[in-house]
């Protein structure tokens, strides 16, 4: 195989690549002065949330992001931690972009809390130790030191000590995922949760994911960084492609459980909620969402290029990102829709109750979306050359 | 083998039977969580698994786990849906236009062939004995009290995370702005129920029509044990499917 090392070859920073840096950052500003907005009034009068639909768009992207930085941390560690070599040129930047989707991940639940500033404290003097949100938060933010030392300890070449980082991370993040899935699939309030969350499926979606945002990010840098040739990162692309297509099919197997369910009322406990998902309102979320972007594209896309194209599995990976953010958020607001007394036969009780996110939760969630893309590229413009060492 | 004749028995009744039986009904309604498979560092239960685990993992108890051990018998029949007990609770407990911690849904009831009866159904937070909603906490904002059994809330340690709200199966519980807290029905803990000596709560003495019997469960002078208690009644709590041991009971008087 023929590499063609470039690093030498890379253009400066240029002052077009910081103006973008900085017109990312103004949207991600822009997006965040909503949050803060909402912090100061309320979010009774910002949120489209309500009393029955307690949780609204912003724990999405969080779900989305933690879920994120969870496959990223897996993929980097099957080098770090399993020794796969193949993995090892895309470990820097698949370490560096797990600190940036974690943290804006905790940055949209913040925003999504109405009283973020008594975290710190009461989580500390009044923790509760049978709450998944207190391990899946305390862990989650241990996680994000663990990697920054790991990614640290990589920029300084001592990969021996990164490794420990890398294992107790991996650890961590591992933790923090099934805390995340049990915090939602516990609540026996919501049927539709506790059937839908289910540890294998929320690792392999978690993994998925950061297989995508591999395939997706690496292909950005790499043209942002003006690299057009074949490099060391293609092996390890491909390698990430295939581990993608294995996943890609066993969440499609999870995807046609669920379009059973809500074709067929005896193959779920929640119809009412399967069949809102696959046949109501939010078919359209599901079908193209959960499985034409999250599944098939990307499988079609594979399968004719044969993986072999870095580019075509950069827009798998886009495809499948967006799919399953629909996904997320499909989980997230179904789950609540089912009124609560539905069984008693009560006057003028809605089939299901209804939700629209507010201007406010769009904003904030496109400013979190924007401070992890101006995140990225702060990223490639700083350490460019540990990317391609 | 001699035969029995039925016609020269003693008629002994169902009371007897029934009554040991409501016995039997309140001691599992009654029994507490065994083995919890809720938050821990290695969270790693399934959901299905977990979920069972809220219903049926308990250790029956022979004693009432508080004392006093309150709880509300609700006497459906007998609303008719004045909301004079919603008036009281705002009024005693400064609750906000936008909220409330007791409501009286209308329903439907079939009750043959093109028949239905119109019933209302006062509801209210039911003080858990297995409450969701205090195991979700992260903060310990909400808690049961360890002498009586409500499930309180200390405002000052609210994040305003919501998760007790999704995680209430009654949906009993709404976000104060005021306060920015949770709010939710604490059986008048801090108001009437101080007042009153532990008696009552202000919405069951707003009641004129009786329905709502506030009581101690360990106490056989009180009324709402009395009811509990009387021989004949069919009593039923809401949404016993999760699993979290309500100690409002609903009858039909």
């Amino acid at each position: 195989m023929n590499f063609c090392h470039k690093a030498n070859a890379l253009p400066s920073t240029s002052i077009n690549r910081v103006l973008f840096f900085v017109a990312l950052a103004l949207v991600s500003g822009l997006g965040l002065s909503f949050g803060l907005h909402s912090m100061l009034v309320g979010h009774d009068s910002t949120f489209g949330t309500s009393r029955e639909v307690p949780w609204g768009l912003l724990v999405s992207p969080y779900v989305f992001f933690a879920c994120l930085s969870t496959g990223l941390c897996i993929v980097s560690s099957l080098a770090q931690v399993f020794g796969i070599s193949t993995f090892q040129a895309i470990v820097p930047r698949t370490v560096f972009l797990a600190i940036i989707t974690m943290a804006t991940g905790l940055m949209c639940i913040t925003l999504e809390l109405e009283n973020p500033w008594r975290v710190g404290f009461y989580a500390l003097s009044s923790p509760h130790q049978s709450s998944n949100i207190w391990w899946k938060t305390t862990i989650y933010s241990l996680y994000l030191i663990f990697m920054v030392c790991n990614f640290l300890l990589l920029t300084l070449k001592k990969e021996k000590r990164a490794k420990v980082f890398a294992i107790i991370a991996f650890v961590a993040v591992t933790l923090g995922n099934l805390n995340m899935n049990s915090d939602m699939g516990l609540l026996s309030a919501r049927g539709f949760w506790s059937e839908n969350y289910m540890p294998l499926y929320f690792l392999s979606l978690s993994t998925l994911t950061g297989c995508a945002a591999i395939l997706l990010f690496n292909w950005i840098g790499k043209s942002f960084s003006g690299q057009i040739a074949e490099t060391k990162d293609d092996a390890a692309l491909k390698a990430t492609g295939k581990l993608f297509m294995v996943l890609l099919l066993g969440i499609f197997y999870f995807t046609g459980v669920k379009i059973m369910g809500g074709f067929y009322p005896q193959f779920t406990k929640n119809p009412e909620a399967m069949s809102l998902l696959v046949q109501g309102n939010f078919a359209p979320n599901f079908w193209i969402g959960e499985v034409g972007l999250a599944v098939l594209l990307p499988l079609a896309l594979i399968f004719i290029t044969r993986g072999e194209k870095t580019n075509i599995l950069a827009l798998a990976g886009i495809s499948c990102l967006t799919g399953v953010f629909v996904l997320f958020y499909d989980l997230v607001i179904v789950g609540q829709l089912i009124p609560h007394y539905s069984q008693y036969n009560v006057v003028d009780l809605p089939k299901y109750y209804s939700y629209s996110p507010s201007l406010h939760e769009i904003m904030i969630t496109t400013g979190a979306l924007f401070f992890f893309l101006a995140a990225f590229i702060l990223g490639e413009m700083l350490f460019k050359k540990i990317y391609n060492s | 083998m001699k035969g029995i004749n039925l016609e020269k028995l003693h008629d002994e009744g169902v009371e007897n039977l029934l009554s040991k039986e409501r016995r039997q009904f309140l001691q599992f309604g009654l029994s507490i969580s065994g083995v919890f498979l809720g938050g821990s560092i290695l969270s790693v239960t399934s959901a299905k698994q977990a979920q069972g685990a809220l219903s049926r993992g308990k250790v029956p108890v022979a004693e009432f786990p508080y004392s006093p051990h309150y709880t509300m018998v609700i006497r459906q029949n007998h609303c008719i849906d004045c909301e004079r007990c919603l008036e009281a609770c705002r009024k005693t407990n400064k609750v906000p236009a936008h909220g409330y911690r007791t409501s009286i849904l209308e329903r439907s009831i079939p009750i043959a062939q093109g028949q239905r009866e119109r019933a209302f159904m006062p509801i209210l937070c039911n003080h858990c004995n297995n409450p969701p909603c205090v195991r979700v906490c992260p903060t310990q904002a909400t808690y049961k009290d360890k002498t009586n059994g409500i499930v309180l809330m200390n405002p000052e340690k609210c994040i305003g995370c919501k998760t007790c709200m999704a995680a209430c199966p009654y949906n009993a519980r709404y976000f104060n702005e005021e306060e920015r807290a949770i709010d939710k029905c604490n059986f008048c803990y801090d108001t009437k129920l101080k007042e009153s000596g532990g008696k009552i709560t202000a919405c069951a003495a707003a009641c004129p029509a009786n329905v709502r019997i506030f009581g101690d469960l360990t106490d056989p002078e009180s009324d709402a044990y009395k009811l509990i208690h009387a021989p004949g009644k069919v009593l039923w709590v809401l949404r016993p499917e999760a699993g979290t041991l309500p100690n409002v009971f609903y009858l039909d008087a």
